[in-house]
């Protein structure tokens, strides 16, 4: 009996291994190294690295670019997800409906998706250009003289919460599809009850959505943190006054140009610690408030 | 106007088309006030089109339809005052019962306090008042079919929409609950619409019954009437199981050509002075009756209804009496009664 029962569950295991292995070596076991390495001296050239004890930490709490970098990304996070779900969200809604043309509209949608995250900042330096960027010409349409986007610390960041509010192709597909799987009754019940689109969207479609609607929440909370570091990069390498230096940004500047490795594994700790915090936060918000039954 | 006195519902030549399929063709159909009237038909006949016109979530492309002599073709769905259960009863899945049958009552806005007292009332009426708390699928398939009489009750509607309201039931439970409805029914005295493709269920709850094939209405009347005068073959085939057996004229049956004579398998007796001769193919003994498949030397099969035991097996062969005076007689070429 007992190998019987044992046999299925060894299958399970079976097929889980190369999974387990993959997660292990490539991202446990680095983890693991990141903490480590975070007490050390280790530049990535040092052949034997010291361990230093607290040193990197001491240095941390008294580093006032770590505390621009993480105001940095604690704006964009703020600004970033609700805009980039909103989106989703939005166009998912009103592109699930079958309509004529709306095969374009959710290509066009997902395109930006597809582009290398690199040529979306570059396209986006012409978009965001002062003297003939589109942006600032759609502005001056409805007389606005425009922004210097990229100088100013408060709308570079607004910037680059833009260039990635773009790139929103697989939220949106996943709310395209939950949205087709709602019952169709459930919405003729509720037109019958004099349930208008509105009262539909609050009452039906986003309760009905939450599960998905908080799976996306997380997941761009986590992308959100890490995905700013390319269009930073190129649009503004961090300046200006720190305004953009996000902490992957920060973490590359310090692993690779500037403190080694060391450094740049405990500033990384520290990410993954904020990602962690936001994201029960997020979970604890959630319960309190009963979105999910 | 009282309950009883409204919710009369006139449809004229109403016709609805879904690109080439003709899912309603020129329906003229009368429903009274207070009446419980059956639309039974078979899958596309049309029967859920009538009622999703009636309630309003579709429009007509031809045709009016009349409540209470008013033409309600403008008239937004939750302005009907039609209430409509669904077949799977579209309960919302993310509300508890109580907050399922405060839905309508919220979005009308009736004070919470009228509200929740309005919803226990309705709630002890179908008897689910300790279900007040779960959520739809942590209901029985009955509960959640009482939830959703439950919450239509509350719009206190002129008019009940039933859209196959026993169908995902199990059949004691069917049975049970057919009842039930009908007592309801009787109680409420609202006009009420209940479509079925159950023939039990169209003879039973209904005050008459319309039986709809291919968008067309092809009898309205009370059950038993319909069941005794078909009107066409259609309606001789489709209500009655085993079917009514069908003969071409000068057939086992007698007649002459150009008819199709018919007879009911209840109507055709076992006896060694009948007229038919045939050869038992299967016996089918439900308990309580018997159902005999018989051939006779033409190949005409007959159906016959008899009682338990009848005594034939399998291979023998009878003779069979039709009842001259409940012998139907139907046009070879339209299937009209004649």
């Amino acid at each position: 009996m007992t190998s019987g029962r044992a046999r299925p569950a060894l299958t399970a295991w079976a097929f889980l291994a190369p999974y387990a292995v993959a997660v292990g070596l490539l991202i446990v076991l680095p983890g693991l190294l990141t903490l480590g390495y975070a007490f050390t001296d280790h530049t990535g050239l040092t052949r034997d690295p010291q361990f230093v004890g607290l040193a990197n930490l001491r240095r941390l709490l008294s580093d006032e670019f770590l505390l621009d970098s993480v105001r940095a990304s604690a704006f964009h996070l703020a600004l970033a997800v609700p805009l980039r779900l909103l989106a989703a969200v939005g166009l998912g809604l009103l592109l699930a409906a079958p309509r004529p043309g709306g095969r374009w509209f959710r290509v066009a949608v997902y395109l930006p998706t597809v582009i290398p995250d690199v040529a979306l900042a570059v396209l986006f330096l012409w978009v965001l250009n002062p003297l003939y960027g589109p942006l600032n010409q759609v502005l001056g349409l409805v007389g606005h003289p425009g922004f210097t986007w990229l100088s100013d610390p408060a709308t570079a960041r607004v910037a680059v919460a833009l260039m990635l509010a773009f790139p929103i192709g697989e939220g949106f597909i996943v709310v395209l599809a939950a949205r087709r799987m709602l019952d169709g009754r459930l919405y003729e019940a509720a037109v019958l009850e004099g349930c208008g689109p509105f009262g539909q969207l609050r009452r039906l479609t986003l309760p009905l959505l939450a599960p998905v609607l908080l799976l996306l929440a997380v997941r761009d909370t986590i992308l959100t943190l890490q995905v700013n570091f390319v269009p930073a990069y190129i649009l503004t390498d961090g300046r200006p006054a720190n305004a953009t230096l996000y902490l992957p940004v920060y973490i590359f500047d310090q692993a690779f140009e500037f403190s080694g490795f060391a450094y740049g594994a405990l500033i990384t700790t520290v990410l993954m610690v904020a990602t962690a915090a936001v994201i029960t936060a997020l979970l604890l918000v959630v319960r309190r408030w009963r979105v999910l039954r | 106007m009282p309950v009883g006195e409204r919710g009369a519902i006139r449809l004229e030549s109403l016709t609805r088309r879904y690109g080439r399929v003709v899912a309603l063709d020129e329906v003229d159909l009368e429903v009274r006030a207070g009446e419980l009237l059956t639309l039974v038909g078979p899958s596309g006949s049309g029967k859920s089109t009538v009622l999703r016109l009636i309630a309003g979530l579709d429009r007509p492309d031809r045709g009016r339809i009349l409540v209470d002599g008013q033409d309600v073709g403008r008239v937004p769905p939750h302005r009907r005052s039609v209430a409509m259960v669904f077949q799977d009863y579209a309960l919302y899945p993310h509300l508890t019962v109580l907050d399922n049958l405060l839905f309508g009552l919220r979005v009308r806005r009736v004070p919470r306090d009228e509200a929740r007292r309005r919803a226990r009332a309705a709630a002890d009426r179908l008897g689910i008042a300790d279900l007040l708390d779960r959520y739809p699928d942590q209901t029985s398939g009955g509960q959640r079919q009482r939830v959703a009489l439950a919450r239509a009750l509350l719009r206190e509607p002129a008019v009940h929409l039933l859209d196959e309201p026993l169908a995902s039931l199990d059949a004691p439970l069917r049975f049970a609950t057919r009842a039930e409805l009908l007592a309801l029914h009787r109680d409420l005295g609202t006009t009420t619409v209940h479509v079925t493709h159950d023939q039990a269920e169209a003879m039973t709850l209904g005050d008459r019954v319309a039986v709809l094939d291919g968008g067309r209405v092809r009898q309205v009347g009370p059950p038993q009437q319909v069941y005794d005068e078909p009107a066409d073959t259609f309606v001789a085939g489709f209500l009655g199981s085993p079917p009514m057996n069908l003969v071409p004229g000068s057939g086992v049956l007698g007649g002459t050509a150009g008819l199709i004579l018919g007879v009911r398998p209840e109507d055709l007796a076992l006896g060694a002075d009948g007229p038919v001769e045939a050869t038992v193919e299967a016996v089918e003994a439900l308990g309580s009756e018997t159902i005999l498949l018989t051939r006779c030397a033409d190949g005409t099969r007959l159906t016959v209804r008899t009682g338990p035991r009848p005594g034939v097996g399998t291979g023998e062969r009878v003779r069979l009496r039709p009842d001259p005076a409940r012998l139907h007689r139907f046009d070879a070429e339209t299937g009209r009664r004649r």
